[in-house]
C-alpha cells in the first residue's frame, strides 16, 4: 500500500494537519476504504492544539457515537458563569441546568483518542513532518511537499489550523497582518487544584461536573478582548483573548509591557478569582490565535481542484462573547468534506466543481448559518464588545442598584442612570438590544 | 559498514520533578524522548553510511513504549530498529545493560552480518553515567573512543577519529570494529523525513528481540545481573533568597547599594566589619 512502480508514495487522500477536523477527514475517509495518510508537523496527533476548554458534544456524535463512553472527557458542562468587572467591582451572572450539552478536555488528549480511531479505521499516520507546501501541478492540486519528499493524492485536506502557511503559499489566501487580521491571541495557563478542591470552589455538584466562565469588562486592562475559566478534572484553565490588532498596536505599553501573559496573571489575582484559585501550581501554559469574526476569515471557496478547506483554516470558529465554539466546528466541517470526498473519488472527479458539493453543505449547515446570524451582532462587539460598552452600562446599573445608601433606584432608573453615564443614548442601547436580540 | 547505534528512551528530565520525600522520580504524566546525546550519535552513524554506504541498526533496551522512539530515528534515516524487551532485563544497571548491548551486538553480527562500528552518546540525560560505551566496548573486546567529535577516514579495517580537549586535538586510529561515543553537541541531528517516517509506519522495520531470542542467563542480566545498588539520594537544600533587584545607575551605584544592602543584613555586615577593621 501507498508506493507506487516508482517509489513515489500515493494515496487517495492525504489530511495535513492532525487537530479535531484533521483527524475526523482522516477518520470517515479510512473507514470508507480510501487509502488516507495524515501528516502532523508536531510530535504526537493534537499536540499542536490548544483552546480554552469546552467542546460541544451534539456535533461530535454524530462522527463518533462511541464519545459519551470512550473520549476523554473531564467534566459535563452544568454551570454557566458570565461576569463583569471593572477595577475590583464584579457582576456575576449564573445558569445551571441538569442537562448539559458541553465538555471539557484536554484537546491534544482528545485528539489522540480520535487519531487513533483513524488509525485503527486504517490511517497511516506521520507525525514530526512539516508539510512545507501543496504540490500544484497542471493548475490542480496533486499532493504535498515535506523537504525533499512528495506524496501524490487525489484531494489533499487543509486541516492547517489558523496559521495558514499552505493556503498562504498558494495564493488562496493572503498572509495575515497583524494588525488588521480578523484573528485573536489567547493566553491560558493551567492550575491544578485537586479534584475535590475544583468541585467545591466552583460550587459544582460532583466530580463529572463542570464549569464555563466567561469574563467581560476588565478581563485585559481595557483592550479588546475577554478572559475564561473552565474546570477540568483536577485543574483549570485561566485565560485571556486579545484582539491581535490592538495587541500589536499596544505592545510593550502597560499593560502589555511585560507580555500578554502579565495579563493572565493580572487576572489570576483579580478578588473574584483569586480566592478561588489561591495555593493552585500552575502546570502549563501556552498561546494560540483564535479566529475572530469567522466569515472574514473564510477564504473565497473551500474547495479547489484537489484541495478541500476544513477546521480553523476555513475560519470555522463561532465568537458570540459568551460563548465560543470550534472543536465541534471543525469536527463538522471535516464530517460534510469527507461526504463530499467520497462521492467524489467515487465518480474518478476531485475537481473544484465536484468537490465544491462540501461548500454547498456548509452552506446548509449549522455551521455557515451560526456564523452569518452572529456576523451582524459580532461586528456590534467589535464596538461595544466584551470589553467596551455594555458590560461597563450593566455594571455600573448593578453599582446604583446595590451600593445604594438611602435611595433605592428602580432597575430602570438604574439602567438610564448607567447609560447616561456611559454617555450612550437610549437609541443606542435600543439599536444593541435589537441587533443582539436578533443575533441571538 | 554495517554501524549499530544504541539509543536509550528516557523520562525528559526537564519535565521530572523528584519526591523530595521517597527521592524516587515521579514518572506519571513525563513524557519521554529518545536521550538527545543519543539522536547525536544517529547522526554521525547516518553520515558514515552517506559516506561510506552500509547500513545503520539502531538499538534500544527499554518497555515496548520505546517503539515510539525507534521510529523517530528510523524517520531520520536509520535503516532497521531493534528493540530489546524483556521483564527480566528490567530493573538493570550499565553493567547488566552493556552486556545485553553486547551480546545483541554479536547477533546482529552473526544474523545480518559483521558489524563494523558501534555508536553511542556521550551519557544519557536521566543518569549521567557515560558508562555504556566503555563496558560495551570491554564485553566486545574492541577498541574504545569516548568524545569523539570528528571521524576523519574509514579505510579498509581501521577508522581516524579525533576529540577535541580543552588544551589539545588528540587524532587516533582504530583498529576495526570498533566502539564510539560521541561528544555532545558535536552532530546536530537532522529533521525527520516525510519519507523515512512513512517507510517506518508501513513496513515497520522493527524487530522485538526478548530474552527467547537473545537466550542469556538470567544471573548476568536485569536487577539480578547488577551489582550496583542506589543507597540513598539527597537534596542541596533551597537556600532563602531575598529576590532583591535594583537597576544601578553605574557601577559606583552598584557597589554602593550593594554594601548598603550587606550592612543591613547582621551576619554579613559583621563579617565586613572584621574584613575592613572596624571602621
Amino acid at each position: 500500500m501507498g508506493f507506487s512502480a516508482t517509489g513515489t508514495p500515493r494515496f487517495d487522500v492525504v489530511v495535513v494537519g492532525a487537530g479535531p477536523a484533521g483527524a475526523t477527514a482522516a477518520y470517515l475517509l479510512a473507514r470508507d476504504g480510501f487509502r488516507v495518510l495524515l501528516v502532523e508537523r508536531g510530535r504526537g496527533a493534537g499536540s499542536k492544539t490548544l483552546y480554552g476548554g469546552r467542546v460541544y458534544a451534539g456535533p461530535l456524535r454524530e462522527v463518533w457515537p462511541d464519545l459519551d463512553r470512550e473520549a476523554p472527557i473531564h467534566r459535563w458542562v452544568r454551570v454557566e458563569r458570565l461576569s463583569i468587572l471593572e477595577g475590583e467591582r464584579g457582576l456575576t451572572l449564573e445558569y445551571r441546568t441538569p442537562k448539559a450539552y458541553s465538555f471539557t478536555a484536554y484537546l491534544p488528549d482528545l485528539v489522540k483518542w480520535m487519531v487513533k480511531k483513524a488509525v485503527e479505521a486504517g490511517a497511516v499516520f506521520v507525525d514530526e513532518v512539516r508539510v512545507d507546501s501543496l504540490l500544484v501541478e497542471g493548475g490542480r492540486v496533486r499532493g504535498i511537499r515535506a523537504g525533499p519528499d512528495r506524496v501524490y493524492a487525489d484531494v489533499v485536506v487543509d486541516a492547517e489550523g489558523v496559521n495558514r502557511l499552505l493556503l498562504e503559499g498558494a495564493g488562496i489566501v493572503e498572509p495575515l497582518e497583524a494588525w488588521r487580521a480578523p484573528v485573536a491571541l489567547g493566553v491560558k495557563e493551567v492550575i491544578k487544584l485537586g479534584e475535590k478542591a475544583v468541585t467545591e470552589r466552583f460550587g459544582l455538584d460532583d466530580d463529572r461536573t463542570g464549569a464555563a466562565w466567561v469574563i467581560m469588562g476588565d478581563a485585559t486592562g481595557g483592550l479588546p478582548g475577554g478572559g475564561f475559566i473552565y474546570t477540568f478534572k483536577d485543574t483549570v484553565s485561566l485565560g485571556v483573548v486579545l484582539r491581535l490588532g490592538e495587541a500589536y498596536r499596544e505592545a510593550g505599553r502597560p499593560p502589555l509591557d511585560s507580555g500578554p501573559y502579565a495579563l493572565v496573571e493580572r487576572l489570576r489575582l483579580h478578588p473574584l478569582l483569586q480566592r478561588l484559585l489561591e495555593g493552585g501550581d500552575i502546570v502549563e501554559y501556552g498561546a494560540h490565535l483564535t479566529i475572530e469574526g469567522g466569515l472574514a476569515f473564510m477564504p473565497d471557496h473551500l474547495a479547489y481542484d484537489g484541495l478541500v478547506i476544513v477546521g480553523d483554516a476555513a475560519g470555522f470558529i463561532l465568537n458570540t462573547g459568551y460563548t465560543v465554539r470550534g472543536v465541534d466546528y471543525a469536527v463538522y466541517s471535516a464530517k460534510l468534506a469527507a461526504e463530499a470526498i467520497k462521492k467524489s473519488l467515487e465518480a474518478g472527479d476531485t475537481s473544484a466543481e465536484n468537490l465544491r458539493l462540501y461548500e454547498k453543505l456548509v452552506r446548509e449547515s449549522f455551521i455557515y448559518q451560526e456564523l452569518e446570524k452572529h456576523w451582524a451582532a459580532s461586528k456590534l462587539m467589535e464596538e461595544w464588545g466584551t470589553a467596551g460598552k455594555y458590560p461597563s452600562i450593566a455594571l455600573r446599573a448593578a453599582s446604583r442598584l446595590f451600593e445604594a445608601e438611602s435611595r433605592h433606584p428602580t432597575l430602570w432608573e438604574a439602567f438610564l442612570e448607567a447609560l447616561r453615564a456611559s454617555r450612550a443614548t437610549l437609541l443606542d442601547a435600543a439599536r444593541v438590544f435589537a441587533e443582539v436580540v436578533r443575533g441571538l | 559498514m554495517r554501524i549499530v547505534v544504541g539509543v536509550k528512551w528516557v523520562p525528559n528530565t526537564q519535565a521530572v520533578r523528584f519526591d523530595p520525600r521517597t527521592g524516587t522520580l515521579i514518572r506519571e504524566g513525563v513524557p519521554s524522548v529518545v536521550n538527545p546525546h543519543d539522536l547525536q550519535a544517529v547522526e554521525l552513524a547516518l553520515r558514515l553510511k552517506e559516506s561510506y554506504g552500509g547500513e545503520v541498526i539502531a538499538l534500544t533496551m527499554a518497555p515496548p513504549s520505546a517503539r515510539e522512539g525507534l521510529e523517530h530515528v528510523l524517520g531520520m534515516g536509520v535503516d532497521l530498529g531493534v528493540l530489546i524487551t524483556d521483564r527480566v532485563f528490567a530493573g538493570a544497571d550499565t553493567l547488566a545493560t552493556s552486556y545485553v548491548i553486547a551480546k545483541a551486538i554479536e547477533k546482529i553480527s552473526r544474523e545480518r552480518g559483521p558489524v563494523d562500528l558501534a555508536v553511542f552518546g556521550q551519557e544519557t540525560i536521566d543518569s549521567s553515567t557515560a558508562h555504556i560505551g566503555a563496558q560495551t566496548a570491554s564485553w566486545l573486546g574492541w577498541p574504545y573512543i569516548y568524545y569523539v567529535t570528528s571521524v576523519d577516514e574509514v579505510g579498509e579495517g581501521y577508522v581516524r577519529v579525533a576529540r577535541y580537549l580543552e588544551d589539545r586535538v588528540e587524532r587516533y586510529e582504530l583498529r576495526l570494529p570498533a566502539v564510539l561515543s560521541v561528544a555532545m553537541k558535536t552532530f546536530k541531528p537532522r529533521p525527520v523525513r516525510l519519507a523515512y517516517k512513512l517507510r517506518a509506519r508501513l513496513e515497520e522495520p522493527i524487530l522485538v528481540w526478548t530474552n527467547r531470542e537473545l537466550g542469556l542467563d538470567p544471573r548476568c542480566v536485569g536487577l539480578r545481573g547488577s551489582p550496583t545498588r542506589v543507597a540513598k539520594i539527597t537534596f542541596t537544600p533551597e537556600v532563602p533568597r531575598k529576590k532583591l533587584v535594583y537597576k544601578p545607575r553605574d557601577a559606583d551605584d552598584a557597589v554602593r547599594w550593594l554594601v548598603e544592602q550587606l550592612l543591613k543584613d547582621e551576619k554579613a555586615s559583621k563579617i565586613l566589619r572584621a574584613v575592613l577593621g572596624g571602621g
